[in-house]
């Protein structure tokens, strides 16, 4: 446990979109390491360039963007960029890599309570009828899973659409073209959630910060993430 | 607007290749540079810059026997057509002509209607880049757009030194293509004329004096399966699922907005 010691540097405009981060002096726990939170943002913003180059596919009104087919390229080095940071990720640190995989798989009884409860919370709140939550909560987990299946999904019709072109037989390429657009459809959604939750829910204000600075309140570690905060709070790490 | 259309008739057809010529001609298409492979078809394949080929087929084994068919490889423009159905942007579009016509500068280079012609006609190229970068737009036959719409025949039909290309409406080549092909039928009863009924008819008609599959032509041509869940379902679905996920966050956002002010006044 640590005290934020500096003024964040973030400006009020920032915190008028994102919500507050932690204040001065308030009693904080890092959340996500500096790798982590590297990844994360060089996935976001190759996923948003990948989502715009794609998105021509479904909105014809945006096919002006294809200039000529160099859409294809930019949808291309998003690609290699979000696939490579994440194997040099896994490269450099294997074990933390995998406990972070890991994680999308620990599914116990309180993932059912958490699915049972989350409607009323979301909708009304009433934090005492969630049951204690692990370092992700099941909602996060889900959207770890989407992440981990949509994207091999991608990798796989992507590559085989990009480099066995000239190998597999025309449907087959059809046939990848339609999953590469079923995972488009998942991550976009759950994407679309995964946002509205970090950004802008109103009972979730501000812990977008988690992901800029690493921490969060232990208030919002107790009451959203008791398991993990349990274990944190006597040292034995994340 | 009349839907137009070329006749080409095998019969009559002596491949001298001079609607491949004049095909590159007008529409400013460079030669490319082929090894003698010991045939006089050439070049061995279509290609960005190649819209318009003669394949020549040599069937049987003994000299009495040996049959030397030639056929031609171009875009069908079919009205029920693979490639506009697959196109994500657009770029392929069915003009008021009949004629599966395209926007260049809306082709993202995807590659999707080159897979899915059943023709094995589109081809991906002219961008410079290829296969690694994406860089790279479809072309094909256009039927000569800009001939046509201005009253000209296509440069291979005013070419054609034979009569065996002809333009013109639809209609009208479709009873003479019918004329023809039972005229054959005495000599050649598989005689048969092709682009009638496939894809609910193609804009290019042939009489063969064979069935289909002896000229290397898809005998029943479909549109593949895939493109048409992907187009007709999966794409609907999408739309309506994305679309309620964000009305679903909307709406969580204003009641859970409502009931924190609520509770606050309760305070």
């Amino acid at each position: 446990m640590e005290t934020v010691e500096r003024k964040p540097k973030s400006t009020p405009i920032l915190h008028y979109v994102f919500g507050a981060p932690p204040v001065p002096g308030e009693d904080v726990v890092e959340r996500y390491s500096k790798p982590v939170r590297i990844l994360h943002w060089v996935n976001a913003v190759a996923w948003i360039v990948l989502f715009i180059t794609g998105l021509l596919f479904f909105v014809p009104q945006f096919s002006g963007a294809a200039v000529g087919g160099w859409s294809g390229l930019f949808h291309r080095i998003a690609a290699v960029v979000m696939v490579g940071w994440a194997a040099l990720y896994f490269v450099t640190s294997p074990r933390s890599a995998l406990s972070g995989v890991r994680e999308a798989f620990k599914w116990g009884r309180d993932d059912i309570g958490w699915m049972q409860a989350a409607p009323s919370y979301y909708m009304l709140g009433g934090e005492d009828t969630m049951p204690p939550q692990g370092h992700m909560n099941t909602g996060q987990k889900l959207w770890w899973l989407t992440v981990l299946g949509a994207g091999a999904l991608m990798i796989l019709t992507g590559a085989l659409m990009w480099f066995f072109k000239d190998i597999i037989p025309g449907s087959a390429f059809m046939w990848s073209a339609f999953f590469h657009d079923v995972g488009f459809i998942a991550l976009l959604t759950f994407g679309l959630v995964h946002v509205y939750l970090s950004v802008f829910h109103p009972r979730m204000r501000g812990i977008f910060w988690s992901m800029w600075g690493g921490k969060i309140s232990t208030k919002y570690a107790e009451s959203h993430h008791k398991k993990w905060y349990d274990k944190v709070s006597k040292g034995e790490g994340s | 607007m009349a839907d137009k259309a070329i006749l080409y008739d095998a019969t009559k057809c002596t491949a001298c290749r001079g609607c491949q010529v004049a095909c590159k001609q007008w529409n400013d298409l460079p030669g490319e540079l082929t090894t003698n492979r010991g045939t006089y078809e050439n070049p061995p394949d279509l290609s960005a810059n190649t819209w318009l080929k003669m394949r020549f087929t040599e069937i049987g084994d003994t000299p009495e026997n040996l049959r030397w068919l030639f056929v031609r490889r171009a875009c069908m423009h079919c009205t029920d057509a693979a490639c506009v159905e697959v196109c994500p942007t657009k770029a392929l579009y069915h003009h008021e002509m009949g004629f599966v016509a395209y926007k260049r500068e809306l082709c993202t280079g995807c590659g999707y209607c080159v897979e899915a012609c059943p023709f094995d006609v589109p081809r991906s190229g002219g961008g410079g880049g290829g296969t690694v970068t994406g860089v790279r737009t479809m072309s094909k036959c256009i039927l000569c757009e800009d001939r046509i719409t201005n009253g000209e025949e296509p440069a291979c039909v005013k070419t054609c030194p034979t009569g065996a290309l002809t333009y013109g409406d639809r209609s009208d080549l479709l009873a003479e293509g019918q004329a023809r092909v039972a005229s054959l039928k005495s000599t050649y009863p598989n005689a048969y004329l092709y682009g009638e009924k496939e894809l609910n008819g193609l804009h290019v008609l042939y009489v063969l004096d064979d069935t289909p599959d002896v000229y290397g032509l898809p005998v029943n041509p479909q549109i593949p399966v895939a493109a048409t869940v992907w187009q007709d379902v999966l794409q609907p679905i999408g739309w309506g699922v994305a679309g309620l996920v964000a009305l679903g966050l909307g709406l969580n956002y204003v009641i859970a907005r409502r009931k924190i002010k609520i509770n606050s006044e309760e305070e």
